[in-house]
C-alpha cells in the first residue's frame, strides 16, 4: 500500500528552515539555467525570424556574414540581367545592392563605443524586406544626408533620437526616423542610401545582393547558377537559411548555462542529501513503526523520493517564475558574426520551462535516493528501538 | 579529553554528514573562484609594461574601415615613435573547414616590426632573415603551431573571411615569450599582391619611446589626421582591448551578475545543512550548559565545528581550483579562448571570506536558539 500523499509533504512543511532553504537553492540553481538559456533563444529567435523565404541572399565565397563581405559593381551588372530575376512592373529587375559599414559610436550613458552595423540599402532593398516598417518619423531621402536607425538601438546609443545628427566617416547624418524590425536581426541595424553609404566611407564594393526570384523553381535555379559560375566567387542561399544560420553568439552562452547548470546542482545535490540524510536520521522510529504497521518498504522509498522530487518541482516552478520576469526583456551584446552590437530579448520558451522543471525534479531524485534507500533498508527491530 | 578533540570528535561523528557538508561548500567556492578566473579572463586585458607602450591606430569610423596606406610617411614623421608597422587582421580559416577564427594571423612588415616583437623568443637570426626575405613566408605562435601540430617549413593553407583572397604561408619560425602566442604574421606586402594593391592598411602598430611618451605620441596622431579624410584613433593596446571589452555590454554584468546568484544559492542551501547539524544537537548542548558551559564556550565550541568545516572546504575548493588551474593546459581545453586561467591571490582571499563568513552564518543561527531556550526545554527537545 502507498503511503498518502500527505504524509510527504506534511513532512516537508514540518522541517520548514530546511525545506524553504532546499526550495530556494533549487529555485536559484533553476532561475540560472534558464534565464541564460532564453538569452540564447533570444538571440536565435531574431536570427531566425529574420527575412523572408522567397528571397535569395548573394554574399562572397568565404566570408561569414554580410558585414565582413566585398562584391565588386562589375558583378552587380552581370548579376542584374539573369532571366531567374523576378522584374517589378517598371520592367526593372528586383535586386538590392547592400553596402554594410560598422561604424563605431558612442554610447547614451557613456561608458564607450560600440559598433553599429550602417546598412546602405536602394529602394528595392526596402521592398524585399517589408518586414522593417518605420515606427515614427519617416524613411531616409537619397542625396539629403539621412538616416534611418532602429528603435532599439535608439535607447542605446548617443544622438539617436530623431531630428539630433552624428558625425561618422566624412559625413554628418541627420536621423529623421526609428525602424522597427519586429524582433528580427534588422532591430540591430541603421539604413540609410547606399550610394550615399558608398561614398560616405570611400567604398567602392556592395557587400551584398538580394533578389527576388520570379518563382520558387527559378530561385534554385539561381542559386545553382551563382555557385557554379567560377567567375564570381559567390555563396547564394536562401535569405532565411543566412540568418538562421547566424547564432554562433549563442553558442558559448549555451555552454556557460549548461556548465553552470551542472556544477551548480551537483553542489545542490550534495545539499539535498544532507538535508534529506537528517530528516530519514530523525525519522527512524517513525519509519520503522510504518514498516511495523506494514507499509511495504518501496512504499517507504516512494514517499521519500515524492517528498525530495516535490520540494525540488516547488523550487523548479519558482526559478522559473524569477526568470520569466525577465522575459521580453530587451538586452544586447556585441554579435560574434556582424562584430556589432545586436538587440534581442530574453525568451522564456515553453521548452525552456519544462527543461527547467524536469532538471529541479531530476536533482531532488538524486538528492533523495540514497537517504531514501537507507530508510528502507533499515531493520525494523533496531529502528523501533532508536530514540 | 581535551577541547580540541572533543570539537573534533564532534565534527566527525557523522561522517558522512561532515563529508557532504564539507563538498557542498568545496563546489561553490570551486565555482567561484571558477567563474571570477573567467571573467578576470574576459574582462581584463594582460597588463604589461608593452601593453601601455605599444599603440594601435584604427579608423575613426570603426576597425572594420581600413586606413590609407599613405598615412605611412605622416606617421614616420611624428616624434616619439620608435618603430611603426602596417597591422591589418585577416581573419582567415585555417584550412578552410574550421568554422570560426581560431587564431588571429596579421599582416605586417617584418623588417619594420621587429622592435614590435622583441619579446618573441626561439626564433633565430637565420630565421628572420629568411622570413623577410622570403614574402610567402610567416612566424607563428608556438600555441597554434602545437595545436596543430606544425614545424618550420610546413605551409599552412587560409581562406579569407574578410579579405577576398586566399592564403597559402610557409613557417618560417615559430615564436614563444609574448603576451598572446597564438598569433601568425605574415607580409602585408603579400596581401597587398594578392588584392591587387589597394593601397589600404588595416591598422597601424607602433612603438612609442617611453611610457611616458606614449600618451602624447596618441594625441599627436589623432590631432595629425583630425580633419583628414580618414581621421583614426590612436590608442594604447591596452585601450584598444578594453574597447572590445566593453562591446560585450549588458553580458559582462549578466554573468557578473549571475556568478552572485550562483553563490548565494549554493550559500543558502550549504548554511541551512550545516546549521541543522548543530539544531540536532539541542538536547547535548543543553546537557553541557546543565554541566556548568557557559554560552561563551558552547559557542565557541559550536563555532570551531563550523567554521572548520567550512574552511575545510574551501581548502578542496578554492585550493582545488588553484591547484588545477595551474596544472591542466587551458589554452588545448578551450580551444584557445582562454589563455591564463590564472588564480590570484584575492580570488583564493575572497574564496576563504565566503567559507568563513560561512561557517560563522552556519553557527550563529542556531546559536541564537541555544542560547535563548532554558536547560529544561533543552533537554526536553526529541531532535
Amino acid at each position: 500500500m502507498a503511503l498518502p500523499l500527505n504524509y510527504s509533504l506534511r513532512n516537508a512543511l514540518v522541517r520548514w528552515r530546511s525545506t524553504i532553504a532546499t526550495v530556494l537553492g533549487i529555485a536559484l540553481v533553476v532561475f540560472v539555467f534558464v534565464l541564460l538559456q532564453s538569452l540564447a533563444a533570444g538571440i536565435e529567435k531574431s536570427s531566425s525570424n529574420t527575412g523572408d523565404p522567397r528571397n535569395i541572399m548573394v554574399v562572397r565565397k568565404g566570408s561569414t556574414a554580410e558585414s565582413a563581405s566585398l562584391i565588386s559593381r562589375q558583378t552587380l551588372t552581370e548579376i542584374r540581367y539573369f532571366e531567374e530575376i523576378a522584374r517589378n512592373e517598371n520592367g526593372e529587375p528586383i535586386i538590392s545592392a547592400d553596402v554594410l559599414v560598422l561604424a563605431s559610436l558612442p554610447r547614451r550613458d557613456g561608458s564607450g563605443e560600440a559598433n553599429v552595423l550602417l546598412r546602405g540599402v536602394t529602394a528595392r532593398g526596402l521592398e524585399l524586406r517589408p518586414q522593417v516598417k518605420i515606427s515614427e518619423g519617416r524613411w531616409f531621402e537619397a542625396g539629403k544626408r539621412e538616416i534611418v536607425v532602429s528603435a532599439k538601438l535608439a535607447k542605446r546609443f548617443a544622438n539617436f533620437d530623431i531630428g539630433q545628427s552624428f558625425k561618422t566617416g566624412s559625413a554628418t547624418f541627420t536621423v529623421v526616423g526609428w525602424l522597427e524590425g519586429g524582433g528580427s536581426a534588422f532591430d540591430s541595424e541603421c539604413w540609410l542610401d547606399a550610394d550615399e553609404c558608398l561614398s560616405t566611407f570611400e567604398r567602392d564594393m556592395y557587400s551584398s545582393f538580394l533578389i527576388q526570384p520570379s518563382d520558387e523553381g527559378a530561385g534554385e535555379k539561381l542559386i545553382a547558377r551563382i555557385e557554379a559560375d567560377r567567375r564570381f566567387k559567390l555563396k547564394a542561399e536562401k535569405e532565411v537559411e543566412y540568418y538562421r544560420k547566424q547564432t554562433m553568439t549563442a553558442a558559448p552562452i549555451k555552454w556557460l548555462g549548461g556548465f553552470l547548470a551542472v556544477m551548480m546542482s551537483v553542489g545542490a545535490v550534495f545539499a539535498a542529501m544532507n538535508t534529506m540524510y537528517a530528516a530519514v536520521g530523525a525519522r527512524t522510529r517513525e519509519i520503522g513503526t510504518l514498516r511495523v504497521l506494514g507499509f511495504r518498504r518501496r512504499s517507504v522509498v516512494a514517499a521519500l523520493l515524492l517528498e525530495g522530487g516535490l520540494l525540488a518541482l516547488v523550487g523548479g516552478v519558482l526559478g522559473c517564475a524569477i526568470a520569466f520576469y525577465w522575459n521580453g526583456y530587451t538586452t544586447a551584446t556585441m554579435g560574434m558574426e556582424t562584430f556589432s552590437e545586436i538587440v534581442f530579448e530574453f525568451r522564456v520558451t515553453p521548452k525552456l520551462v519544462v527543461e527547467g522543471l524536469v532538471f529541479a525534479f531530476i536533482v531532488g531524485l538524486i538528492g533523495t535516493l540514497f537517504p531514501a534507500i537507507r530508510a528502507a533498508r533499515l531493520p525494523v527491530i533496531l529502528a523501533l528501538k532508536s530514540i | 579529553m581535551n577541547l580540541p578533540s572533543f570539537i573534533l570528535k564532534n565534527a566527525l561523528r557523522n561522517k558522512r554528514r561532515a563529508l557532504l557538508s564539507v563538498l557542498s561548500v568545496a563546489m561553490s567556492l570551486f565555482l567561484l573562484v571558477t567563474l571570477q578566473v573567467a571573467l578576470r579572463e574576459l574582462t581584463n586585458p594582460i597588463n604589461d609594461e608593452g601593453s601601455s607602450l605599444r599603440i594601435i591606430v584604427r579608423n575613426k569610423v570603426s576597425l572594420a574601415q581600413p586606413l590609407p596606406a599613405r598615412q605611412l610617411q605622416t606617421l614616420d614623421r611624428i616624434p616619439g615613435i620608435v618603430a611603426v608597422t602596417p597591422f591589418s587582421f585577416y581573419g582567415g580559416l585555417y584550412k578552410g573547414d574550421e568554422k570560426f577564427t581560431s587564431f588571429a594571423q596579421f599582416a605586417i612588415d617584418p623588417q619594420r616590426a621587429l622592435p614590435l616583437i622583441s619579446d618573441a623568443k626561439g626564433v633565430t637570426k637565420e630565421q628572420l632573415d629568411a622570413w623577410s626575405a622570403d614574402r610567402t613566408s610567416c612566424i607563428l605562435g608556438k600555441m597554434t603551431a602545437d595545436r596543430y601540430g606544425l614545424k618550420v617549413g610546413d605551409r599552412m593553407q587560409f581562406t579569407g573571411q574578410i579579405y577576398p583572397c586566399d592564403l597559402e604561408l610557409k613557417i618560417a619560425g615559430i615564436y614563444y615569450g609574448t603576451a598572446d602566442d597564438r598569433n601568425l604574421m605574415f607580409h602585408q606586402k603579400y596581401l597587398d599582391e594578392l588584392l591587387g594593391n589597394p593601397g589600404t592598411v588595416g591598422t597601424w602598430w607602433l612603438l612609442a619611446a617611453s611610457i611616458a611618451e606614449a600618451p602624447l605620441v596618441t594625441d599627436r596622431i589623432n590631432k595629425t589626421f583630425a580633419n583628414t579624410s580618414a581621421e583614426v584613433r590612436a590608442e594604447s593596446e591596452r585601450a584598444f582591448v578594453l574597447g572590445f571589452v566593453s562591446m560585450w555590454a549588458n553580458i559582462k554584468t549578466l554573468i557578473g551578475g549571475i556568478s552572485i546568484v550562483v553563490v548565494f544559492a549554493l550559500i543558502l542551501v550549504t548554511v541551512s545543512t550545516m546549521s541543522m547539524a548543530i539544531r540536532e544537537r539541542f538536547r547535548e548542548l543543553a546537557i553541557l550548559k546543565a554541566i556548568g558551559f557557559k554560552r561563551r564556550e558552547l559557542f565557541v565550541l559550536i563555532l570551531a565545528e563550523s567554521f572548520g568545516l567550512a574552511m575545510f572546504g574551501a581548502l578542496i575548493g578554492a585550493g582545488g581550483a588553484w591547484v588545477l588551474f595551474n596544472n591542466i593546459n587551458i589554452q588545448k581545453m578551450t580551444s584557445g579562448m582562454f589563455l591564463m586561467f590564472e588564480v590570484t591571490p584575492q580570488m583564493l582571499g575572497l574564496a576563504f571570506a565566503v567559507a568563513a563568513l560561512l561557517g560563522l552564518l552556519s553557527a550563529v543561527l542556531p546559536m541564537i536558539n541555544v542560547a535563548r531556550i532554558s536547560v529544561v526545554q533543552g533537554l526536553k527537545t526529541l531532535d
